[in-house]
């Protein structure tokens, strides 16, 4: 009996100390050094890649008319506020200069001043080229002396001048009364196209400055984006180029549009490429001026070329290249890369063919001397 | 010159110096010749302990000599340097108690002993082995010292004393613990060891089942002994 | 001759492998705790290598951009870019905040890194999954350590962002998952504040009639937008040609452009000396006092067992055992309960480190030194139980 409990007891023993010595076994081969790297890896596809920009703009209007008085004066009258929509020509509102009534009066007294003047000036010259014409009949026959007729003709001479002056004052006091009632006319602010008001400056009785903006006008259906592209691929934007357009408010629903304009002048500080992208459509309700918008702007076509993913490119002693598998050992091969799209996958000009497998990702970093074990992935992915 | 198995000649021990001395011994003579069984009786505190201890080279005399055979081991001083390998060698020990190592197996209790003088592991087992046969506990022989019987453990505790067939043996109240009729094969068995094998064997008991067996006694009481002639009864 | 030490420990072998198991354990945890320190270690390493930068520029006496705030105008790479022995300069932003997501809030330490191509200095070097970023607004690249899967959506202030890659350990300095998004985008996240907030300055601002002037409409919102815009980043990381002498570059930038820098060593000196200086520390006094600990058990354990075999001890040197045997069975049961002790202790810490929230790094060298040092504290604490063995007297195993 005292053996089947030896014999068990051994078992027991040896039981122990077999999953002790696998436990450790498998700890060691399995963190230390001796681990194998996981590896996932991937084929190098020949492929043409459909580059893409991507870039955040703001939406705008196409052109904001800003509605200004030309006078200082008083807001008299506003006909109109935020959100209304007018016609061109329509009265926006009225601007009552203060004393501009009064100034038409007095211009206008001043013109009928001016008009008895000249008439005093046409009596006077009247008479006195009456008396000019009599006293020069008289002449030849020693009547009167010639002093007299000179003075006679002289006096003819001024009232022919004055006659003139009278005249000219009237002309100028009328020319400014013309000007002071184109100036009442202009109180009135008009809109200069039709479209939206969206934004008011001031309120009745507020005093306005002369060329103070008092309404911002926009058309509604002249809407665009400006939106700035990273400097370092906008190289190959063009006008006409088709473009996504995701409004902040409608995020769900993409909207479609183009290239509209290019902008000259690009941003030094922030390095980036401006362009306007146009609605194909105009979205209903219209989006609000100012409201963010990610746009993405579909370049054409690549030539068919050895592409990759991003992920497995890596940098060895300041060269860009990947980690090929050659035999259950990784191989770092240089490459030079060409454009790249939105989804991650970049061309490869040089140093890689159709076919070769690559390491997209890897448990720890790479040397030559690894020792790897290929897995199907290293996170689960959902 | 008969050959002594063990002999001792004024020999005392003392415990603490001063007016605190405790003379355990005071020039004991004892003598046993190959094959003799004697038996050491004495009351408690009577030293008799101290005695089995001297003879066994455990604690160290104070003065006298000791002879195992025909070599002086004690002579005021110890003249051998190695008191453990003697004590393997030459005494073998009985206790009252088993004191098996608990985790030996039998065989390897008894075997231990010829093993720690460097013999190979076979040949030690082999003649515990024929040793357990003798003392017929061989069926014992794989089991742990727990599941054996007071008895069995007893006569493997002898058998582990003899195994390296030391010239003596001292044995210290071996059968305290048990019963007439054991007690009586220990005696015997004590006998036909120390006749079979020239041993000398020193019983220490007040044990009245055994002393009537022994031929000779020596009594021993406040550090002095003197010697009876036993009554010598047959045991077989 | 029979090991009697091997027979004692087969005898009591459940006794022996349960002690041993909880000794295991306590090293276990001593292990971990030099995992931690290695980790922390580790992690600011991995920060630097992370950057894959030869220089550090940061503002002008900061320790920055980790230990200190630095604020640098963003266009000082361009001025940086152009000294000799530099091959590439990029700007880099670092922000420590809370990023919220479906799940909740996760604290993340926000990278802005502005996009050179594959391969810029401070992008991820190594993904685990997905793709690097290739839009220059609104993607994510995200370490694992954060919770967040590919796919997922995730707002830094006020934008959201996709993720679109993971990596893994790419941790801040104090083990905080590292997310990688635009440089424009971290710009505006580390600097922007809440509505509320702009709401008022911009009110404020309004008030103010120098900036608010009806002649000059384009006065104010050419104001508000210079306040409400970040140009700043908190470093510049540079990486050097070939042949440039770090350190000579490094000088040149100094005394010309007025900036700090700092090399790879310094900034190694800066995060291991100064940020996780006192941490450190803290571990190794934790350390030290498991050590201690544990040798005191190892020595009770022993000694406990020791004491229970006392008698057969002194029965075996009453029959002749020599001193040495016995020794030699004492310390080869502390060397045993030590083996099994870091055998458990070992695979208990490879087991559980994945599970702390920060990284633990178990060295092979840690190991070794380890194993070193629990057979070495084993046959210390030993001779305690040695001593009393040998003090035993074999006369007691003779009664009376």
């Amino acid at each position: 009996m005292s053996d089947f409990f030896k014999q068990k007891k051994l078992l027991t023993v040896f039981a122990t100390i077999a999953l002790l010595a696998t436990a450790f076994i498998w700890v060691l081969l399995s963190s230390g050094p001796l681990a194998k790297i996981k590896i996932v890896v991937t084929e190098v596809q020949e492929r043409q890649l459909e580059p893409a920009l991507f870039g955040i703009g703001t939406v705008e209007a196409r052109h904001t008319y800003r509605i200004a008085s030309n006078t200082l004066g008083r807001a008299a009258t506003l006909n109109v506020d935020v959100g209304a929509s007018v016609e061109a020509g329509e009265i926006l509102g009225m601007i009552d200069v203060v004393d501009l009534d009064e100034k038409i009066n007095a211009q206008a007294a001043l013109v009928d001043s001016n008009k008895a003047r000249l008439s005093e000036a046409q009596a006077r010259l009247d008479y006195t080229s009456k008396q000019a014409a009599r006293y020069r009949k008289l002449l030849p026959s020693r009547s009167v002396s010639e002093e007299i007729d000179a003075a006679k003709q002289h006096e003819w001479t001024l009232a022919r001048n004055q006659a003139r002056s009278a005249n000219s004052e009237l002309l100028r006091a009328q020319a400014e009364l013309l000007a002071l009632h184109a100036l009442r006319n202009d109180s009135y602010l008009r809109a200069p196209v039709s479209g939206l008001i969206i934004a008011r400056h001031i309120d009745p009785g507020a005093t306005v400055l002369a060329g103070q903006t008092l309404f911002e006008l926009i058309d509604p259906e002249q809407l665009w984006i400006d939106v700035r592209f990273d400097q370092a691929g906008s190289k190959h934007l063009a006008q006409q180029q088709p473009a996504q357009i995701i409004l902040r408010s409608q995020e769900l629903q993409p909207h479609t549009g183009h290239v509209a304009r290019l902008e000259w002048l690009a941003d030094a500080v922030t390095e980036e490429r401006r362009a306007k992208v146009l609605f194909t459509q105009q979205p209903q309700p219209a989006p609000s001026i100012g409201e963010l918008a990610e746009v993405t702007v579909q370049l054409p076509l690549l030539a068919s070329t050895p592409v990759i993913n991003n992920a497995a490119i890596m940098r060895q002693n300041s060269q860009l290249g990947v980690w090929l598998i050659d035999q259950q050992q990784p191989v770092f091969q240089p490459i030079t890369l060409g454009r790249s799209d939105l989804k991650g996958n970049v061309q490869v000009l040089s140093g890689l063919s159709a076919g070769q497998q690559v390491v997209l990702y890897s448990s720890k970093a790479l040397t030559a001397n690894s020792r790897v074990q290929q897995v199907e992935q290293l996170v689960d992915t959902p | 010159m008969q050959a002594y198995g063990i002999k001792i000649s004024g020999l005392s021990k003392s415990f603490g110096s001063g007016d605190t001395a405790v003379h355990a011994l005071k020039q004991v003579n004892m003598q046993v010749a190959p094959g003799e069984v004697v038996g050491l009786i004495g009351p408690s505190g009577s030293g008799k302990s101290t005695l089995l201890k001297c003879l066994g080279a455990i604690i160290e005399p104070s003065a006298g000599q000791m002879y195992l055979g025909e070599q002086l081991i004690y002579d005021n001083a110890w003249k051998i340097s190695d008191l453990r390998a003697l004590r393997r060698d030459k005494i073998g020990f009985v206790f009252q108690a088993p004191y098996l190592i608990p985790f030996l197996t039998t065989l390897d209790n008894v075997a231990l002993l010829p093993m720690l003088a460097g013999v190979s592991n076979k040949e030690a087992r082999q003649r515990a082995l024929e040793l357990l046969t003798v003392l017929q506990v061989e069926h014992r022989a794989q089991a742990l010292p727990s599941r054996l019987s007071g008895g069995e453990q007893q006569r493997i505790a002898i058998a582990r004393g003899l195994i390296n067939r030391p010239p003596v043996i001292l044995a210290d109240e071996p059968t305290a613990a048990l019963d007439s009729v054991r007690a009586l094969t220990v005696i015997r068995m004590l006998n036909e060891i120390a006749r079979d094998y020239q041993t000398a064997v020193i019983v220490v008991t007040h044990d009245d089942k055994i002393i009537p067996t022994f031929r000779r006694l020596y009594h021993i009481r406040d550090g002095i002994t003197y010697e009876e002639q036993g009554q010598a009864r047959d045991i077989s | 001759m029979i090991s009697l030490a091997g027979r004692d420990i087969l005898h009591a072998w459940g006794k022996f492998v349960f002690t041993g198991i909880g000794l295991g354990l306590l090293i276990g945890v001593t292990l971990t705790m030099a995992g931690v320190y290695r980790g922390m270690v580790d992690d600011a390493q991995v920060l630097l290598d992370n950057s894959a930068a030869d220089l550090w520029i940061v503002q002008k006496d900061t320790l920055g951009p980790y230990a200190e705030p630095s604020n640098l105008p963003d266009d000082t790479w361009r001025a940086v870019a152009n000294m000799p022995g530099v091959a590439n300069a990029a700007n880099v932003t670092y922000l420590t905040m809370q990023v919220v997501h479906d799940g909740g809030d996760t604290r993340a330490l926000v990278t802005g890194i502005a996009n050179t191509g594959p391969g810029s200095a401070g992008w991820p070097l190594r993904l685990l999954a997905g793709r690097q970023v290739s839009k220059n607004h609104y993607e994510a690249v995200a370490d694992i350590a954060s919770g967040f899967k590919l796919g997922d959506r995730v707002h830094i202030r006020r934008n959201s962002y996709l993720i679109v890659g993971l990596t893994q350990r790419m941790v801040s300095s104090s083990g905080d998952p590292m997310i990688f998004i635009p440089l424009l985008d971290a710009q505006q996240a580390q600097f922007l504040k809440s509505n509320d907030a702009i709401a008022q300055n911009r009110r404020r601002i309004q008030r103010n009639p120098v900036f608010n002037n009806p002649r000059n409409p384009e006065v104010l919102p050419a104001v508000l937008e210079l306040q409400e815009s970040n140009t700043q980043v908190n470093a510049v990381l540079v990486q050097l040609k070939a042949q440039a002498e770090p350190a000579q570059v490094a000088e040149d930038i100094r005394r010309w452009l007025r900036l700090q820098v700092y090399d790879r060593e310094q900034m190694e000196g800066i995060l291991v000396g100064k940020l996780i200086a006192t941490s450190a520390r803290q571990i190794l006094m934790f350390l030290v006092i498991l050590a201690v600990v544990s040798a005191a058990i190892v020595a009770f354990i022993i000694y406990t067992l020791t004491m229970g075999k006392i008698r057969e001890i002194a029965v075996l040197k009453l029959i002749g055992t020599h001193n040495k045997t016995i020794v030699a069975m004492i310390i080869q049961q502390a060397l045993a309960l030590g083996v099994i002790g870091f055998i458990v202790g070992k695979i208990a810490a490879t087991v559980w480190a994945p599970f702390f929230p920060k990284y633990v790094l178990l060295t092979t060298q840690d190991t070794i030194s380890g194993l070193i040092a629990v057979l070495s504290m084993c046959v210390l604490a030993s001779f305690v139980a040695i001593y009393a063995a040998l003090r035993v007297n074999p006369a007691d195993a003779v009664g009376g």
